[in-house]
């Protein structure tokens, strides 16, 4: 599937904003699984600097600086990606147990997958998280197949619910509200896995949506997404979409990999400014193959 | 009659482990008996004497480690024993050695860290300890700067163990602080017990600092004139003093992050004139707190973008955000490893054994031996302390091993090494004590060079390894010396015992004025007027408070209600004499100490006398670069006063209206000094606006409340007289008069004389040559906003009558009078809001987010 992505924030200021920074984490990753064609980021006002660079993690990120005043900040981000089909998952047989033993004896392994095991700024747990990540993954079980249940459970016990968390709401609270949107249950699923010792990662991306029967697709109507990718031994990292309980495939389109969101946020930027601000943010996912 | 004991005899039967002053073979070192003969020369009561001297010199110096603090008075003095550690240079040259093999090595793991990481991938350093370490900054592994090293400026803590030899205890590189306390120790040791220095060869400081400022120059990219800037995280950091001394000693401007901006791929510095571009910052602030763009984002300490310039090579920061990952305690456990792997040659100078809980057998021994240990966690940032195995019973090593156990990886343990003592003066009397030594490396492009001494501390207490200056540490001035001058002399190094390095300073010194100074100093001007103004207010009402006691009993007479109304509104104290809604209540007036009291010695009380005081000090902590050091002598006076005026109570009255005369005088001390002191700069005249605004609101603000309303003759006669000897004018006026006192006269006096600095014309001259004096931001030939509002006051002022003020209307209300000071109060006090937004204008907030901080746009 080929697919252009269009992703518009706007940010609106009370007040006018000088000498404003931000960086933006928003060019599709090419890899096995997809190839980012084209890609194009559109910034009103024009800013003074626009640099790109590879992060830590392999993403590409840009700095920008706008030195002029203004009180409308507008970040388009057009991309052309092609998502190749997936190769048929064939789920090895290798138990949790199993690959622990292997993290823990193959160096190569644990130094590729710490970063991935260890908390990180949005991903710590208690008792009841690890509890919780348990009851999926037992030592004799196939470590894919328990994640794929993890995942599972996640999508059947907790309700989508916009507005009932934030990004700072803590997993804790997540786990006991049993609500949240993809991000809270991405970084929910992450703390699990990690918290059993595996290695799990942040996806930021999209989603192609399908309008409902006989309607057509309203523009803007799509959102920028994130799932999980696990680490099996063998297998390599597979992703997993906690949100809708599916294996990530065409329909996923990967941004970029992280520990956790805070460090792929799609734009954070500082201003200089007491007054308020708002935020709109609008993308269309566009199938044109 | 019995001989008196040498002082070398008495002081080797207190030795009770390895000593300093003994060598390998039992023998007392020679340079030691050297020191100690020059000791007893000088005799034990004379010790103390000096002693004292060096206390005394330090706070006038304001030498602190933690800064003052206005809530809890934390000043913590520097203590410096007079007695000195001495290392012979033929040991020292060893030591040099090991600590520049160290240096070359952190700086290598430092690049291999953030670069290849073959060191991991090897095996040779556990990943956890950079995974798991929240020193390692992601965003900072594709910075690299132009110089070779990486790590320019290392402090090392090194003491001597039981086997003879020094031994590397930690290391420091994020913010390697002490260099300016050894300078200013070597200083006041020079200062004070010249005969120490005789027939001693020592190692001097100077190199160092000159190699400092030889670096930062070469760093810069702007090689003709580098712009450097030593960036502090303000005065409320413990070695604040430090970053002001060194700053000042160097030649570098010092600021704050707020200071400094990010523009089109540069870093600049804020001043009042213009935007300055910096090419080399010295860092004092911990990495973290850098860029709050990249790294911690709640940071208000740093500088947004920052990360990004590096990237482009526009600036050279020393040290570069990300070196915190080498303060880590647990990769002393792997430092021998590291050096035969990336050195390929065995490690000099020998860490602290040091054992990683996250391996088992190491974990197994930690367990079995912790009374032996110190337990560390490997993230120096959380806040961990170290524990003392051997301090702990049963129940509590119970305790921490479970805590280990919980997780082992972020734990390590170091063996407590019993240390060597040296001499120390302790209440009078030579003891052996503790002792750990920090030295100083610099980077000279190619390889680092060593300070010829360093900060040594010892303990107070014997036996007790509590050498950190937050808990009392003293400290002693480091001696690195020679049998021969040849050994110890650089060849170009000239004689003085002082070191003077600012001749052949390759870096320009530029005077321009920070925003934020700017603004201090402006405040500076406002609060030292504000109190010096209510000070003497206070001291008038005292002198007529005792002057009426006896004759009227319980209640005041009318005036000195008026003044006492007036103290209020001066203060903003309300209800204080004035009452709720202008009700006075009569009860306040029978016992008026019972509000004045307070009105001095309550600091928490916004417009007291010791509120003021404090926010005086507070602001002139904040600019302390400014001071010499003869200043900074008053302001030691200034802080004692404010501890005796806070003291204060209605039982001892004439102790308190002599603190206030001694306060009055030194706040005039402190105004002559900076006003004969200060360049005719905008530093200067933003420090006389400020004066000027707020002689002029006070002033009017008491002519308001004494004679808005017509009293009758005697009264007015009794409030005139308070209000010209408040202005320093009644002497003034009796001779230029020549008559009794009467509104007319007085009004024209205080409004029209031209030539006395406390009438409303003058003030108001004064301040709009200040002003236009500033730097220009209008179109040319225009006034300024300042100045036209200055401008409008002055012609209002100017044009006044006095007899026509002094009409009151048939409710003795003077209307004239009145409005015409709340319209000049009001243009004067805009002043202050208008230069704000032309030359402070720096501290706007500033908010990091998230795009999606605010909206649920993740929702699939």
């Amino acid at each position: 599937m080929k697919y252009k992505l269009v992703h518009k924030t706007t940010y609106t200021y009370i007040d006018s904003i000088h000498n404003y920074q931000c960086i933006v984490c928003l060019h599709p990753i090419s890899s096995e699984r997809q190839n980012c064609e084209d890609f194009k980021l559109t910034i009103e006002p024009n800013p003074q600097n626009l640099y790109a660079r590879k992060d830590y993690f392999g993403n590409t990120q840009y700095y920008f600086s706008i030195l002029k005043p203004h009180k409308v900040l507008q970040v388009i981000s057009t991309s052309i990606v092609e998502v190749f089909t997936p190769k048929i998952v064939v789920a090895n047989a290798i138990t949790c147990a199993e690959a622990l033993n292997l993290f823990d004896t193959k160096l190569v392994l644990k130094n590729e997958l710490l970063q991935f095991q260890l908390p990180s700024p949005f991903i710590f747990w208690d008792e009841e998280i690890k509890l919780f990540a348990q009851t999926c993954l037992a030592p004799n079980e196939s470590l894919y197949e328990s994640i794929a249940k993890l995942s599972e459970k996640i999508f059947t016990e907790f309700e989508f619910s916009s507005g009932a968390t934030t990004i700072n709401t803590p997993l804790n609270e997540v786990l006991k509200l049993r609500k949240g949107v993809c991000q809270d249950f991405t970084h929910l699923m992450i703390a699990c896995v990690r918290s059993l010792g595996f290695a799990a990662r942040y996806v930021s991306g999209y989603l192609e949506t399908l309008p409902p029967k006989g309607k057509v697709k309203l523009q803007g109507s799509d959102a920028s997404h994130a799932w999980v990718s696990v680490y099996v031994p063998e297998m390599g990292w597979c992703e997993f979409d906690p949100t809708n309980n599916i294996i990530s495939g065409e329909r996923h389109i990967v941004t970029a990999y992280g520990r956790d969101y805070s460090d792929i946020s799609p734009l954070k930027g500082i201003i200089f400014s007491s007054g308020e601000h708002k935020i709109k943010v609008e993308v269309d996912v566009i199938p044109i193959l | 009659m019995n001989t008196p004991i040498s002082f070398l005899d008495s002081y080797k039967k207190t030795i009770n482990s390895y000593d300093e002053v003994i060598n390998k073979s039992g023998e007392v070192k020679p340079y030691w008996a050297t020191i100690f003969a020059a000791l007893e020369a000088v005799g034990v009561e004379e010790l103390g004497v000096r002693n004292r001297e060096i206390i005394n010199k330090l706070k006038e110096n304001g030498v602190t480690y933690n800064v003052y603090d206005s809530e809890n008075e934390l000043v913590r003095p520097w203590k410096l024993d007079p007695i000195p550690f001495v290392i012979h240079q033929s040991e020292w040259a060893a030591i040099e050695k090991g600590l520049i093999q160290r240096a070359n090595l952190l700086d290598l793991i430092y690049k291999d860290i953030y670069g290849e990481q073959l060191l991991i991938k090897n095996n040779i350093i556990p990943a956890e300890l950079v995974f798991n370490n929240s020193g390692f900054l992601r965003p900072c592994f594709d910075i690299q700067q132009k110089e070779f090293h990486q790590l320019s400026l290392l402090a090392c803590d090194i003491a001597r163990g039981p086997d003879g030899k020094m031994w590397l205890l930690d290391n420091r590189v994020q913010s390697p602080s002490g260099s300016g306390y050894a300078l200013e120790n070597r200083i006041v040791m020079a200062n004070v017990f010249p005969q120490l220095n005789k027939n001693i060869h020592r190692g001097k400081l100077g190199p160092y600092f000159s190699e400092l400022q030889k670096t930062v120059g070469k760093l810069s990219t702007n090689v003709e004139n580098p712009n450097v800037v030593f960036l502090s995280p303000g005065a409320g950091n413990e070695t604040y003093f430090e970053h002001v001394y060194l700053s000042s000693y160097l030649g570098f401007k010092l600021v704050e992050g707020s200071d400094l901006l990010v523009r089109e791929g540069f870093v600049w510095l804020k001043t009042i004139d213009q935007l300055e571009r910096v090419d080399v910052i010295i860092k004092r602030i911990d990495d973290q707190w850098c860029d709050p763009l990249e790294l911690n984002k709640n940071s208000l300490l740093g500088i947004p973008g920052l990360l990004q310039v590096m990237r482009l090579g526009n600036v050279t920061v020393i040290n570069p955000p990300g070196i915190s990952v080498l303060e880590n305690h647990g990769l002393m456990a792997f430092i021998q490893n590291a050096c035969k792997f990336l050195l390929k040659e065995p490690l000099i100078m020998n860490s602290t054994a040091t054992w990683w809980c996250g391996q088992t057998k190491e974990l197994i021994y930690v367990l079995n031996n912790l009374p032996k240990l110190i337990i560390k966690k490997t993230n120096r940032d959380l806040g961990f302390k170290s524990v003392y195995g051997r301090k702990l019973n049963k129940e509590q090593l119970k305790d921490l091993k479970a805590t280990i156990l919980s997780n082992p990886k972020e734990y390590v343990a170091q063996e407590e090494v019993s240390l060597s003592t040296t001499p120390s003066l302790i209440d009078g009397k030579i003891l052996p004590r503790l002792a750990v030594i920090r030295a100083f490396l610099i980077s000279d492009g190619s390889n680092y060079k060593v300070m010829k001494g360093g900060l040594t501390r010892s303990s107070v207490v014997e036996d007790k390894f509590q050498i950190s200056n937050q808990f009392g540490g003293i400290s002693k001035d480091t001696w690195i010396i020679s049998d021969n001058l040849e050994e110890l002399e650089e060849p170009q190094e000239r004689q003085e015992d002082i070191i003077e390095i600012k001749k052949n300073n390759p870096i320009s010194i530029s005077t321009a004025l920070t925003s934020r100074n700017a603004e201090n100093l402006f405040w500076v001007g406002r609060l030292s007027e504000r109190t010096l103004v209510l000070t003497s207010f206070l001291k008038i009402i005292f002198n007529r408070l005792n002057e009426n006691v006896s004759s009227h009993g319980k209640k005041q007479p009318e005036f000195l209600v008026v003044l006492l109304k007036a103290v209020t509104h001066l203060t903003q104290t309300y209800p204080g004499f004035v009452g709720e809604d202008g009700e006075e209540d009569e009860t306040v007036f029978e016992k008026p100490l019972a509000e004045l009291i307070p009105l001095i010695n309550d600091s928490k009380k916004e417009g007291s006398l010791t509120y003021n005081v404090q926010s005086l000090l507070y602001t002139i902590n904040h600019i302390s670069e400014k001071w010499n050091n003869d200043t900074k002598g008053i302001i030691y006076l200034i802080e004692e006063s404010l501890v005796s005026l806070k003291a204060s109570n209605e039982q001892n009255i004439s102790q308190t209206t002599h603190g206030l005369d001694k306060l009055y005088i030194r706040l005039m001390a402190f105004y002559g000094n900076t006003y004969e002191t200060l360049p005719r700069e905008n530093g200067f005249y933003l420090f006389e606006a400020g004066k000027n605004i707020e002689r002029f609101l006070s002033l009017v603000s008491v002519i308001q409340t004494l004679f808005c309303f017509k009293r009758s003759e005697e009264v007015e006669q009794l409030l005139l007289e308070s209000v010209l000897e408040n202005h320093n004018l009644l002497a003034q006026y009796r001779s230029n008069y020549k008559s009794q006192l009467n509104l007319v006269t007085v009004l024209n006096m205080l409004f029209l004389e031209k030539n006395s600095p406390y009438t409303l014309a003058y003030i108001l001259d004064t301040l709009s040559y200040n002003i236009s004096n500033l730097p220009k931001k209008s179109e040319f030939n225009q006034l300024s906003i300042t100045e036209k509002k200055v401008l409008e006051a002055s012609t209002i002022i100017k044009l006044i009558d006095p007899e026509e003020l002094e009409q009151a209307d048939e409710n003795n209300f003077r209307k004239t009078l009145d409005s015409t000071i709340n319209n000049v109060s009001e243009l004067i006090s805009s002043v202050t809001s208008s230069l704000s937004s032309l030359y402070f204008n720096h501290s706007v907030m500033q908010l990091s987010f998230l795009a999606t901080d605010k909206d649920n746009s993740d929702e699939i």
